[in-house]
């Protein structure tokens, strides 16, 4: 019924999306898109809907938390889900809130958590897209009401 | 011992001291980075292991009981190999747990912890040096998460297992209770080793006392277990010993701390 969800994955370390990415195969019908880079990440991003994007924190060119905080410019109703290393804690949990995460997982997780995260993440972004949609519907509707009472109420002057 | 040959070891101990803790530092600071440098390779294993077997059971289930027998065999192997490697995990991941607390990270406050499971990840650190000659033996409680600083009262418990350890000189048992005592609880450490002298049991809290040769003792270990469970816990520590028979600690921390 719904289409596929869409997942995005970040991560500076290969072995990471590899273990990740197997798993939400193997258990989800997820399409997983795994990133290197946050730059890449965020191209993907500016062109593709998503449901979900899980970052590592510590990368290379951007943090995890600046990376979250793009995407949920881009792609506000996107849930995002910080997947971090024992020793960035802190300054992570920091960040939280500046950025709306949906979740917050230390390294290592436990793939049920894991599991049980993403599928709840993916089900709240896209009954948050079908509340928007129907939202606009009742708008579209409204605005022909209204359009139909505007022609009534001159049909009678 | 002559004045000032006393004082001469005073100096000599003293030095020790300044020696082990800069030791320690450049350690801590060492073990943080190793820590985060095998977090994600494990973290990355861990879930390996759970996807193999997941998918086993999918293969296995696809197969059927009817499978060809060579391929279900197989599929055995493989299943006990992966249970193996997760127990291998297992416990190089609660070294690490250990470690990390002594590792030069960022400070954790109070916050709800699981003693018991402290308990062990120090066990499994000391035990790594001590288990050819001593077993050690756990009997604990159902305990409730316990506000407290982890890294430190982790910190407290290996101090007390070291010693302990360092008690007995060939072989013998360290064993570590944990219950509930109302609204605290109770980590008893008992060992089956020397034992101490009266005059020994005066001076243990003392800073810098100690009766270990240089370079084994530093007399900073109880003390510095004193603070942390007295001054930063609001508990209580106290202890038994018997000459040739042993000693056993007590530390006491209610289960909801109040900031001192
Ligand atoms: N479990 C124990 N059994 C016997 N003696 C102990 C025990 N724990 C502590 N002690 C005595 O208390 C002294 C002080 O301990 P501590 O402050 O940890 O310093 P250190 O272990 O460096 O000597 C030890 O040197 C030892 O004489
Ligand atoms: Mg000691």
């Amino acid at each position: 019924m719904n289409p596929q969800p869409e997942i995005v994955l970040v991560d500076d370390e290969e072995m990471v999306l590899t273990s990740v990415s197997a798993l939400l195969m193997l258990e989800t019908e997820c399409n997983v898109h795994t990133f290197l880079s946050p730059a890449e990440a965020i191209r993907h991003l500016e062109t593709h809907p998503v449901d979900l994007v899980v970052s590592d924190y510590l990368m290379p060119q951007m943090n995890g938390i600046q990376l979250l905080a793009k995407s949920k410019e881009l792609q506000p109703e996107a849930a995002r889900v910080l997947l971090t290393g024992h020793a960035d804690k802190g300054s992570a949990i920091q960040a939280i809130n500046a950025v709306g995460l949906y979740h917050y997982l230390e390294k290592p997780w436990e793939n049920a958590q894991l599991l049980m995260i993403v599928n709840s993440a993916v089900e709240r972004t896209q009954l948050l897209r079908q509340v928007q949609a129907m939202i606009s519907d009742l708008d579209n509707a409204h605005d022909s009401l209204k359009d139909i009472q505007t022609r009534l109420i001159k049909a009678f002057l | 011992m002559e004045p000032a040959a006393a004082t001469e070891f005073e100096l000599e101990r003293l030095r020790a001291q300044v020696a082990a803790l800069s030791k320690d530092a450049v350690l801590a600071q060492l073990a943080a980075g190793v820590i985060h440098e095998i977090n994600t390779p494990i973290a990355s294993i861990f879930s390996n292991i759970d996807v193999m077997e997941r998918s086993l059971e999918a293969i296995e289930a696809q197969l059927g009981a009817g499978g060809p027998p060579k391929a279900l065999a197989l599929l055995k192997m493989m299943r006990n190999l992966v249970q193996v490697d997760r127990m291998a995990c297992q416990r190089i991941s609660g070294v690490i747990r250990g470690l990390k607390l002594h590792a030069r990270g960022e400070e954790e406050g109070l916050c709800p912890a699981h003693l018991n499971q402290l308990v062990e990840d120090s066990i499994l650190l000391v035990g790594s040096e001590y288990k050819r000659r001593i077993a050690f033996i756990t009997d604990l409680g159902d305990l409730p998460p316990v506000e407290c600083n982890p890294q430190l009262i982790g910190q407290a418990l290996l101090n007390l297992l070291v010693n302990a350890a360092q008690a007995i000189e060939a072989e013998g048992q360290v064993t570590v209770r944990t219950a509930v005592e109302g609204d605290q609880v109770l980590i008893s450490i008992a060992d089956t080793g020397t034992g101490m002298t009266d005059e020994v049991k005066q001076k243990i809290f003392h800073t810098a006392f100690s009766t270990k040769a240089l370079g084994v003792g530093t007399g900073l270990g109880l003390p510095l277990t004193y603070r942390i469970i007295t001054e930063q816990h609001r508990g209580t520590i106290t202890f038994t010993s018997e000459l040739g028979r042993g000693t056993t600690f007590e530390i006491r921390i209610p289960i909801t701390t109040k900031e001192p």
